[in-house]
Order: C-alpha cells, then sequence, then structure tokens
C-alpha cells in the first residue's frame, strides 16, 4: 500500500499539531442550508485535530448540524449565522448565533422537540441564549477522560 | 430469505442440454456469422443464473436492475471465456465469474466521489483499527491514538477520517454487514412511550420513527433514548462505528426534513 512512507518527519508533525490549549474560530455566513455540510466538515476537522475521540468528533458534528438547522429555520431570508469554534484543553465549546438585533419581534426556539433532544443527548452541556438582539445556541462538548490525554 | 440459497439455483435442471452449443461455439470461427447467434442462444439461456445471482446482492443497496445489467454482463464474459475442453461444466465456470463481476462493481462503484485508490485503503485500514482500538480502549479512539497505532502520521490519518465522512460507502459497509437490528428496536421501543411523552412534537415524531427501516430506527432510539454511545451501538448492531455515525447523520437529516415539511 502506498500509504506507508511513514515516519518522515512525523515525529515532529506531530508534536506541531498537539492539541492547542486554546484556539478561536469565527465565521460568518449566509442563514442557508447551503452552508450546512461546510460547517459539518469544519467542525469535524477541528475536532480530530483537536484529538477528541471519534464518539466525541461524530456527536459534536451532529450537534452543530442539528442546532445551524434549527437557526437556519428560525432565520429570514438575509439573515446571517455567526459559528464561534473554541477549542480549549478539555472542551470544545461552539456558539451559533443569528445576528436578529434589527428586528422588532423576539424569537425564540421551542426546546421540548425531538431536535433539542438531539443536541441535549450529543453534548455536555447546552444552552439557549434568546436574549435581546439576538437568537444562539451554545453548546460544550467536554474530552472524554483519557481521551488524547 | 430463510429458504436455502440454492433453492431455485437452477444447476442440474437442463443446462447440460446446453453443453453441445458450446462445443459448437468453440469450434467456430471468429468471424463466422453462426458464432453471433450462438453467442446469443448461450447468453440468453443462462440468463436466470445471472438474474439469480443478481438478486443474492439486491439488499446492498443498489437497484436490482443495475446489478442484473452488471451480472449480465459477467455472463457474457463467462460464455466468451469458456473452454468447455477443459471438463469443467459451464455453471461452475460462470457462478464465480458472474459473482466477481458483482463483487467488482461493488468495489469500483460504491464510492459516490471519486476518492483516491490509496485513501480507499486508508480507510479500510482505520475502519478495521477504529474496531481493535475500541474493544482494548472501551471507547472510540483518537486520531492520534489511530496514528500511532498503525504507525502512520497524523496528517495522513486526519485525511483519511475526513475522506471517511466525504464519501457514503454503502458498499463495503454492506459487504461486511447483513440486517441486524430489529430485534433490538423492537426491545428498546419499549421504553420509549414514556421518553416520547415530554416531547412537544411527538405526534409528528411517532409515526416518522416507526417508518424508518428498522435498522436505523434501532440506531435513533439507542442513541437519543437509550443513551448508548456510537460505539457501544456498533458493537450492539454489528456495524462499524463510522457506519453508524453515517447512518445517524443521514436519519436525523431525513426527520429533520419531514418534522419541518409536517
Amino acid at each position: 500500500m502506498e500509504h506507508v512512507h511513514k515516519k518522515q518527519g512525523s515525529d515532529g508533525l506531530r508534536t506541531a499539531l498537539r492539541p492547542p490549549t486554546r484556539h478561536q474560530l469565527e465565521l460568518r455566513v449566509d442563514a442557508d442550508p447551503f452552508w450546512m455540510s461546510a460547517l459539518r466538515a469544519l467542525i469535524t476537522d477541528v475536532a480530530i485535530r483537536a484529538d477528541f475521540d471519534l464518539d466525541s468528533v461524530a456527536d459534536l458534528t451532529l450537534a452543530v448540524d442539528e442546532a445551524c438547522a434549527a437557526l437556519i429555520g428560525a432565520a429570514a431570508p438575509q439573515d446571517t449565522l455567526v459559528c464561534r469554534f473554541a477549542v480549549a484543553a478539555d472542551r470544545i465549546t461552539v456558539t451559533v448565533t443569528l445576528p436578529i438585533g434589527w428586528r422588532t419581534e423576539r424569537r425564540s426556539l421551542p426546546t421540548d422537540t425531538f431536535g433539542w433532544r438531539v443536541i441535549r443527548t450529543l453534548t455536555d452541556d447546552v444552552e439557549l441564549m434568546d436574549g435581546r438582539g439576538s437568537l444562539g445556541i451554545r453548546l460544550v462538548k467536554l474530552r472524554t477522560a483519557a481521551a488524547g490525554g | 430469505m430463510a429458504e436455502p440459497r440454492h433453492a431455485d439455483e437452477p444447476s442440474g435442471h437442463g443446462y447440460e442440454r446446453l453443453a453441445p452449443l458450446f462445443a459448437e461455439l468453440a469450434a467456430c470461427g471468429d468471424d463466422e456469422p453462426r458464432r453471433q447467434d450462438l453467442r446469443h442462444r448461450l447468453v440468453e439461456a443462462h440468463l436466470p443464473i445471472a438474474q439469480h445471482i443478481a438478486r443474492r446482492f439486491v439488499r446492498r443497496g443498489e437497484p436490482l436492475a443495475d446489478l442484473e445489467q452488471v451480472a449480465t454482463v459477467g455472463l457474457i464474459n463467462a460464455v466468451d471465456r469458456y473452454e468447455p475442453d477443459r471438463g469443467v461444466d459451464f455453471l461452475s465456470f460462470a457462478v464465480p465469474t458472474i459473482t466477481g463481476e458483482v463483487r467488482r462493481y461493488f468495489r469500483d462503484h460504491g464510492w459516490a466521489m471519486r476518492v483516491p485508490r490509496r485513501l480507499k485503503e486508508l480507510h479500510v485500514t482505520l475502519g478495521a483499527a477504529v474496531s481493535e482500538l475500541s474493544q482494548v480502549l472501551g471507547r472510540a479512539p483518537t486520531a492520534r491514538e489511530l496514528a500511532a497505532h498503525l504507525d502512520l502520521p497524523f496528517e495522513d490519518v486526519v485525511e483519511g477520517l475526513g475522506a471517511s465522512n466525504a464519501y457514503r460507502s454503502r458498499s463495503l459497509d454492506s459487504m461486511i454487514d447483513e440486517e441486524t437490528g430489529s430485534q433490538l428496536a423492537a426491545g428498546a421501543l419499549g421504553q420509549l412511550d414514556g421518553e416520547l411523552e415530554q416531547l412537544e412534537n411527538r405526534e409528528a415524531l411517532s409515526p416518522l420513527l416507526a417508518e424508518l427501516p428498522e435498522r436505523e430506527r434501532a440506531i435513533i432510539i439507542l442513541r437519543f433514548f437509550g443513551n448508548l454511545t456510537q460505539t457501544q451501538i456498533a458493537e450492539r448492531i454489528g456495524i462499524s462505528q463510522m457506519h453508524v455515525s453515517r447512518l445517524l447523520s443521514q436519519t436525523l437529516a431525513v426527520l429533520r426534513e419531514k418534522l419541518n415539511a409536517g
């Protein structure tokens, strides 16, 4: 198999790519389903590189997918979705928000739905942020004990 | 399904009478007009065998018509390559030839996206390593653990895991597993009623869950109402964690779409 060109410089690479202690990424996209697969790919890559175990990687990806879908569903055509991914030693925090400050009506999302249950099951902490000016979901995935230590 | 696999396999049901035609075909010169006619007759006469083999693969998710076409190509190859003077009867030669053609089809066409061969191999390697390490660790491994276990560069593992998400390897996955999970779904459904009570959209959800394929329903219930991890579900159902992950993602998308439409 061709891919067994192992070892060349890989030790150096491994050291260089240790999970960062704290990194942040912010991304703004149109609140349109078109961007969901890109966001999925991004959070998967972030979680794999942060050396989360593959169950946690898959859970987080599904949770972000569900959260983005919920917010995009609540968005108006011209809305923007702001995604923040923060990687810390023990957790990844994802905040997805829909700034709706310029509109007068207050929006919220129901939390007694299957979709919300999905997000809750897949994450260690989840919070609906339906304060003034924006509607958002913050979710936290903790590193499994002993994984990627 | 429960009937013996070879029940309708037509071996020894009159195909021997076609043997003289093979001898005739072998004796035909390449451009004799009779050659095409013999070839057509032999292919047509053996079509039930190709169709039978195609049907055996139908649960792996490809349309039967496509499979029959591939199996027929295999049959034509078998007719063309068969050498009667070797003393092997045609069926013994044709069945593995046709089956091989169908398997090759799954191998080459099952990848929804063009993924380089190196990545396909890496995916298979990773899949095996994920199962192995899950057993040892009692949880899914991380990319770094996989890299160390396989003695591969971390970047290769990340790339390989990314590739696994980029395509749907229904062929590979379904090669490994046959249908399972129905008993699981039945068992898990019992505890579901109480849980569903709490959901505002349960009236819409219940029928959608009910119409899911049994295995997908089992996975959804075990993950979201039974609180098992994907690795635990994979173990119970006998498929890979990566496969559980893909099925969950597809099924959630379907449910979301239907719930929103409703």
